[in-house]
């Protein structure tokens, strides 16, 4: 027996190493490998088609003291993620608090929240688009009905970052999901106690459901801040970063330094900084949760 | 023991496919990068390097030269890439011993490029945006034309303006074709409202006031009311007199027209906030929010292409180049005519257009300029009777019978001559822009500028003054002109 469950152990190891093979060889050459170039690449000043040499920190000195375009890409990142994450979180919650009732043609109304985050990245962008326009587009439509002045949306400065913040809003699809999982994970017999002790829905909202939802909400939250400072597609294809930059998320502008102006060092030493700041604020937001998240086995 | 034995020839052959697997996926990756679109060839590819390196003895004693292959890479429209699908099947067809494969790169051109610069997997001979064109051209790595005049004298024989020069003499590359900025209008707009057509004589341009006069009689509002009419409702335009695009083929001509520039005489110095210059971006903001002659940047946005815009009445006049004949000519709803450009002080208008080169990386630089004589030779390519393009040979415009092989057409109504080939032989310079140093770096700081003006948040002078400290430290010089 001990020497079957052995060669048993044994065969498993091997076949184990073997078929994570490709997935470890793939994060080797196509993650960490680039991962190591880019840092590489930021200490110097390369450029496509130049020769490059070592520059040290330049970069880095250059973009935190004498990039103005810099600066003000980081706010309008900082106030996309703002304007994004806490406006979504509420969305998905409320959506998957709604669709947790048993309500007749549940899965219909599940089908049509879950929609747009199938829908195609670009697609989506070109329907906003539309919907967007400040002459003939649906919004402004709708407020010339109710007799309200309409929006330059996503063509003036001001209403630029909140109308493509809108547009995320809509997509939030999966994390709704996620939040419906939580939901229905939050134990019933607590339910049961805050009834037999007289307590309203309230009650069960404020006591139960949100204290165990909260580990659901840390995770979501969590992933969308990356994901609204990683952000790049719609405003690529919407705006590509004006009017006058003022929708110039981080990453467009690093795209833009690395593929219209060529100067692929300064773009490696822009993606490491922003690099730490989305690592910063993870832990930040990691360290904020021993606070306010609640997990019930007890553990931290 | 059979089952260990199974085992290792299971884990021998899993090994096996593994590798197998990403053996066939990095040849996949190569193979992306080359021609999907030749279909007129073997499909047996192998690279300039590869076909080098195995010149078997057998072959070399049946055929005395081997065949060189070459890649060519180019954007464009669908019409464009039939074009360049047909030239390129007649270019291998009679050049036994080279066999070229087109690939058309739809998209954004200059990432993959830049891309492909940076991984070393040029093309021998591709189309390249102007500011490309310089940048690599004087970081060596595009073919100095210079060197191979005595080879081929007909690489000299091209318009001067349509050479670019990154040192004096060293000419890397030259324009795809000529294209110029003009006036294209709706003729039947003109006819109804009694209004004489945009001169098309360049010596007889309008001067800016003239022009602003009869784009306020173009315009009018929803009730037919015209700019300076009482009761004119500028929110409600139901035809526009003019539009423009933002860029430099809207403001080049101009700046050129009153004698100003992107940078001074000295090329080292910032001059968009000298009065010539800010007079001509004061003067466009003006048509949109002064005049209401056309219509603003997010109005312009979302409007068609230009020959639709004239189609519908959208718009009276517009500025464009001269290779939106082919989409005006395809557009056969529209009656459309063709003048100049208004002019400030001077009429001039500015060529703006991409160029072809070779690049330095190619094994076979004679035959890569063997084919790119070959590629855009009027004689080969329908384009230039289609409207797209106007050669860079000089002799189609001062040699009747060759004027005539390329613009005796639908493509180039009779006041073409005047508007089209005497503006480009006269009054044509190359766009300042073009011979700027470092301008996609300049442009990518410039445009968010500029659309302070074009959204009427700031004066021409506020903006331009403003640019100044930014644009300053990216100047670099001009490159010469011959």
């Amino acid at each position: 027996m001990r020497r079957n469950k052995s060669g048993l152990l044994r065969m498993e190891r091997r076949w184990g190493m073997l078929l994570a093979l490709p997935v470890t060889l793939g994060l080797l050459f196509f993650a960490i490998g680039p991962i190591v170039a880019s840092f590489v690449f930021s200490m110097t000043d390369w450029h496509i088609g130049g020769q490059s040499s070592f520059v040290g920190l330049n970069n880095y000195e250059t973009i935190l003291t004498k990039d103005p375009v810099f600066t003000k890409s980081l706010f309008v990142t900082v106030y996309y993620v703002l304007a994004t994450v806490p406006v979504a979180i509420l969305a998905a919650f409320g959506l998957a608090m709604l669709l947790n009732r048993k309500v007749k043609g549940l899965s219909v109304f599940r089908t049509i929240f879950f929609l747009p985050s199938i829908v195609p990245r670009i697609a989506g962008t070109m329907l906003w688009l539309w919907l967007f326009n400040p002459d003939f587009g649906l919004l402004n439509s709708i407020f010339e009905y109710f007799g309200l002045p309409g929006s330059q949306w996503i063509y003036a400065e001001e209403t630029a970052i909140p109308s493509i913040a809108l547009m995320s809003v809509w997509g939030v699809g999966n994390y709704m999901i996620i939040f419906l999982a939580g939901l229905q994970s939050v134990p019933t017999h607590l339910y049961e106690a805050v009834e037999v002790d007289g307590g309203g829905a309230w009650r069960k909202f404020f006591h139960v459901t949100l204290p165990s939802m909260t580990p659901t909400i840390f995770f979501n939250m969590v992933m969308m801040q990356i994901g609204a400072f990683q952000s790049f597609d719609s405003v690529y294809v919407m705006t590509q970063g004006g009017p006058n930059n003022a929708t110039l998320l981080y990453v467009v502008y690093l795209y833009r330094i690395a593929f219209t102006e060529t100067k692929i060092g300064y773009a490696s030493a822009l993606s490491w900084i922003l690099f730490v700041i989305i690592v910063a604020l993870t832990l930040i937001t990691f360290r904020t949760s021993r606070k306010w998240v609640y997990y019930e086995g007890g553990g931290k | 023991m059979l089952g260990n034995r199974k085992q290792r020839w299971l884990s021998l052959l899993l090994a096996a496919v593994l590798v197998g697997i990403t053996a066939c996926s990095s040849k996949n990756g190569n193979d992306e990068t080359k021609p999907s679109a030749s279909s007129s060839q073997p499909t047996e590819e192998t690279s300039p390097s590869a076909s080098d390196a195995s010149p078997s003895a057998s072959e070399a004693s049946e055929s005395p030269k081997e065949v060189v292959k070459l890649k060519f890479m180019y954007w464009g429209s669908t019409d464009e890439k039939k074009a360049m699908e047909n030239m390129i099947k007649a270019f291998n067809d009679s050049h036994p011993y080279i066999q070229v494969t087109g690939e058309h790169v739809p998209g954004d051109y200059n990432t993959k490029m830049n891309t492909l610069m940076a991984a070393n997997e040029l093309p021998d001979v591709a189309y390249l945006g102007d500011g490309l064109t310089n940048q690599w051209g004087s970081e060596g790595r595009l073919l100095d034309f210079s060197q191979y005049y005595g080879q081929y004298p007909e690489l000299q024989n091209k318009l001067k303006a349509s050479y670019l020069y990154t040192e004096p003499g060293k000419a890397v590359a030259n324009f795809t074709a000529l294209e110029v900025m003009v006036l294209y209008y709706n003729k039947d707009i003109f006819a109804e409202e009694g209004i004489p057509l945009p001169p098309a004589d360049p010596a007889k341009a309008w001067t800016w006031d003239e022009f602003v006069s009869v784009a306020k009689k173009l315009t009018k509002d929803k009730k037919g009311k015209h700019p300076d009419d009482p009761g004119f409702d500028a929110k409600n335009i139901d035809t526009y007199g003019f539009s423009f695009g933002t860029d430099r083929g809207t403001y080049g001509p101009l700046l050129e027209s009153n004698g100003a520039g992107i940078l001074d005489e000295s090329g080292m110095n910032y001059a968009l906030n000298k009065p010539e210059a800010v007079e001509v971006f004061q003067k466009l903001q003006d048509l949109i929010y002064v005049n209401h002659v056309s219509p603003n940047l997010i109005q312009q946005q979302n409007m068609p292409d230009n020959h639709v815009r004239l189609q519908t009445r959208k718009v009276a006049m517009v500025l464009d180049g001269t290779w939106a004949l082919l989409d005006l000519t395809n557009n056969t709803k529209l009656h459309y005519g063709i003048g100049v450009l208004p002019k400030l002080k001077e009429p001039k208008t500015v060529i703006l257009a991409g160029t072809t080169v070779v690049f330095n990386t190619t094994k076979h630089p004679a035959e890569a300029l063997e084919f790119y004589l070959y590629h855009n030779n009027p004689e080969q390519v329908d384009l230039y009777k289609t409207g797209l393009w106007m050669p860079t040979e000089e002799k189609y415009y001062t040699d009747e019978a060759a004027i005539k092989l390329w613009t005796d057409n639908p493509a180039h109504p009779p006041e073409f001559l005047q508007a089209g080939i005497e503006y480009t032989k006269g009054y044509a310079v190359k766009s300042p822009s073009t011979k700027l140093k470092n301008w996609p770096e300049i442009n990518s700081k410039l445009a968010p500028g500029l659309d302070l003006i074009w959204t009427n948040k700031k004066t021409a002078q506020a903006a331009l003054d403003e640019l100044q400290a930014q644009i300053q430290p990216l100047i670099k010089g001009k490159y010469p002109d011959e």
